[in-house]
């Protein structure tokens, strides 16, 4: 059962991730936080999902109410009580751990709020079943907006080369099998190329430029957040446009406005455009079941359409 | 003797800073003498008074030459006028730097064999600090190199041009044909702070102004600007230098600690117990201790030495600065009648060109935790103690000294046995097994 699916593997590389983090690199992460964010993120799932189960048989019940009311005794629908299915906690640990990576904060409160409406954001902003926004990065930029006391560190993890072959190692036996390394190379081929102009047109050497890419939490980000593929376009050629225009968003963002956290501004402002990008480039849906049988996806894919 | 080595050894760069979209801004400097002298290298010191886009940088003056032959140019974000730049008394870095020095603290120990044994702390004393740490405006006067003087204005016993160009070649043609000693290899880097749209400071000293100031040494620049951009470039002062540059930068924030969004930021080791005979060597034992743990983390962090609310602070570690001295180091946003937060955050980093590429960059965060660099001596009780705790405490000793000496040594990579023999011998060493029960 365990490791039997990939978001099991991602659960792990993560928490590997994390103990790295704490023990190598001096975080002032505090144990006490982590507890909260991943325990908001699991209870805020369940009670979530039981809500958006059960909604479906209350509404009627709650028509029939008002139509019956007046000559028969209402008809109730008892499937609201039956026990509920719950098969998201791996997806909600997963937020919860980018959160730990991720977020900074001072106060209990913070990383409540961050968690709960990282979680809540996949139930409300959904349409036909998919949610848009990245739920961690949602999370992220909900504590930055709507807390005083949240911050990122994009500095956090140095440039050391070894942490770029982990993060591509590890994020690449992920990406290779939910088939969305497209993302990634399009996303950091992109930014890499916006980055090399603008090194020839200032004159830096090319230490400069590779110092601003060989950053740990650019890679972290590219690997395993911009490829989340519940959320991200289900067309290979909309997922490759979509991430360019990410790159470039968050070119803009760092070079002309000096935000140091631009790439998680610039994923929050285009994950809407997901939408739009499902409709002109029509695809089959992203399903963690789908992978966690033998066949690749992208294989799968072929025999689907 | 190799006058250009020399001044380019000098070169520090000093300063941060800014740039908006629309009007870039930015800092870095170098100094530039007219003539050979000797000159010495030492730690850069900055001030960075920081909320929002605001910004008030203030830049220690280390230049140990002869006055006449100063001359400073650092790139900046945008056209300075004369009441953005004043001069700043010196003694408010030392005063900063004082306050937020790595620091020893000392322990007595009480008689063991007192009243009520406890170990509880008696004073807390000993700081030291680390090893340190005629107006006239001429706008649009154009000449053929591209150079344009965009003000020109006096300040102290300071000189001042701000020239903007279009062209990195006439810009060090320009500064060659004034009289100023421009680095080989400048000409690339000015082009990268041209191209971003920054204009060029360039200070030199009104020897008329500085006599009659009666001051012995320069005192530090202050500008104030406002701009989004957040940092502090180093680039140029290291044009040619091959030796590490020491730069401690004071950031001075409303909110929080202050850190380095594209390197890392790494506490200092702190909160060691060491042999009380460091007290004698505090400043080799810092430096020693910096080197190891510059070493360690591979030459390419910033260290954060100190961060601390200073405007409430209870604990204080120490004597806090008081308004006018707070004043004096650019906070802006408080005064009598609105008082407000002053989180002082104190990185040092030490830089060479090869594990730094970038200019640095900051962030202020919401992070309130307090942090120092401290180390603590814990001098033994002397007196006697025959009691059955005092002869208990006498043999803890030995190990007690014994962890010392290793934490010492890890800390600095001094050899172990040489530590051992500045250390006091316990008497209790020699003390053989069976008097535990047969005394």
């Amino acid at each position: 059962m365990l490791l039997k699916d990939i978001r099991d593997y991602q659960i792990l590389f993560l928490s590997l991730f994390l103990v790295l983090g704490i023990g190598t690199r001096d975080w002032t992460l505090r144990p006490d936080l982590i507890v909260v964010a991943i325990g908001t993120c699991l209870i805020t799932q369940l009670l979530a999902e039981r809500a958006a189960s059960i909604w479906p048989h209350l509404k009627p019940n709650i028509q029939n109410l008002f139509a019956q009311s007046k000559n028969s005794s209402p008809k109730l629908n008892f499937d609201l009580l039956k026990p509920q299915k719950t098969n998201s906690l791996r997806s909600a640990a997963i937020t919860a751990l980018s959160l730990c990576l991720l977020l900074r904060a001072e106060h209990y409160t913070t990383m409540i709020v961050a968690a709960s409406l990282a979680i809540l954001s996949k139930f409300i902003f959904q349409i036909g079943q998919k949610h848009f926004f990245n739920p961690a990065n949602f999370g992220i930029i909900a504590a930055l907006i709507l807390t005083k006391d949240a911050w990122v560190s994009p500095g956090q993890w140095g440039e050391d080369w070894w942490y770029a072959l982990l993060f591509a190692g590890t994020g690449g036996m992920v990406l290779k099998r939910v088939g969305r390394w497209d993302t990634t190379a399009a996303f950091l081929g992109s930014y890499a190329f916006l980055e090399a102009i603008r090194n020839i047109w200032l004159g830096w050497t090319w230490d400069v430029y590779f110092h601003r890419l060989m950053s740990g939490s650019l890679l972290l980000f590219a690997l395993f957040m911009i490829t989340d593929p519940r959320s991200i376009p289900n067309a290979r050629i909309s997922r490759f446009v979509w991430a360019a225009c990410i790159a470039l968003l968050a070119f803009i963002l760092r070079n002309q406005f000096f935000i140091s956290t631009s790439i998680f501004w610039a994923l929050f402002a285009l994950a809407p455009s997901t939408l739009l990008f499902d409709y002109l480039w029509s695809a089959p849906r992203f399903s963690w079941s789908f992978v966690n049988g033998r066949l690749s996806f992208p294989r799968r894919q072929e025999l689907i359409t | 003797m190799k006058p250009f080595r020399i001044l380019i050894s000098l070169l520090l760069t000093f300063v941060a800073v800014i740039c908006f979209a629309p009007t870039a801004w930015a800092f870095c400097g170098f100094y530039v003498a007219k003539a050979d002298t000797k000159l010495y290298n030492k730690a850069s010191q900055v001030i960075i008074a920081h909320d929002g886009n605001r910004t008030i940088l203030t830049m220690a003056n280390d230049y140990q030459g002869d006055v006449k032959d100063f001359a400073l140019v650092v790139p900046v974000p945008v056209v300075l006028q004369k009441e953005q730049v004043r001069v700043g008394d010196p003694k408010i870095i030392e005063r900063l730097d004082a306050f937020s020095a790595p620091r020893l603290v000392e322990y007595f120990d009480e008689d063991p064999c007192a009243e009520d044994y406890d170990m509880s702390r008696r004073q807390g004393a000993g700081t030291r600090g680390a090893p340190a740490a005629s107006e006239s405006r001429n706008r649009n006067e154009q000449n053929s190199f591209g150079v344009t003087i965009e003000a020109r204005f006096s300040v102290g016993e300071y000189d001042i041009l701000i020239l903007s160009a279009t062209e990195s070649n006439g810009l060090q043609t320009w500064l060659i044909r004034n009289g100023y000693k421009i680095p080989t290899g400048a000409a690339q880097l000015l082009q990268t702070y041209i191209r971003q749209n920054m204009k060029f400071f360039v200070a030199k000293v009104n020897l008329g102004e500085f006599q009659k100031s009666g001051y012995q040494l320069l005192r530090p620049l202050q500008m104030a600007y406002e701009s989004p951009r957040f940092m502090l470039p180093i680039r140029l002062g290291m044009i040619n230098a091959s030796a590490a540059q020491d730069l401690i930068i004071y950031i001075l924030s409303p909110k929080g600690q202050t850190e380095v969004t594209n390197y890392r930021t790494v506490k200092v080791p702190s909160d060691s117990e060491i042999p009380v005979f460091v007290k004698k060597e505090f400043g080799d034992f810092y430096k020693a201790m910096f080197a190891k743990a510059y070493t360690q983390e591979d030459q390419k962090v910033a260290f954060l030495e100190y961060a601390w609310d200073i405007s409430n602070c209870d604990p204080c570690s120490a004597e806090p600065l008081n308004q006018e001295e707070l004043k004096g180091a650019g906070v802006f946003w408080i005064n009598s009648s609105t008082p407000g937060n002053v989180f002082i955050t104190r990185l040092h980093v030490r830089y060479t060109r090869d594990k730094f590429p970038e200019d640095l960059m900051f962030q202020e965060t919401s992070n309130q935790q307090n942090f120092q660099g401290r180390y603590i001596l814990r001098h033994p009780f002397e007196g006697e103690a025959n009691c059955q705790a005092g002869q208990q405490y006498k043999r803890s000793l030995a190990e007690r000294f014994e962890r010392e000496a290793q934490n010492l040594a890890k800390l600095t990579g001094w050899n172990i046995n040489d530590i051992r023999k500045k250390q006091p011998v316990s008497q209790s060493e020699s003390r053989p097994f069976w008097r535990n029960i047969w005394n």
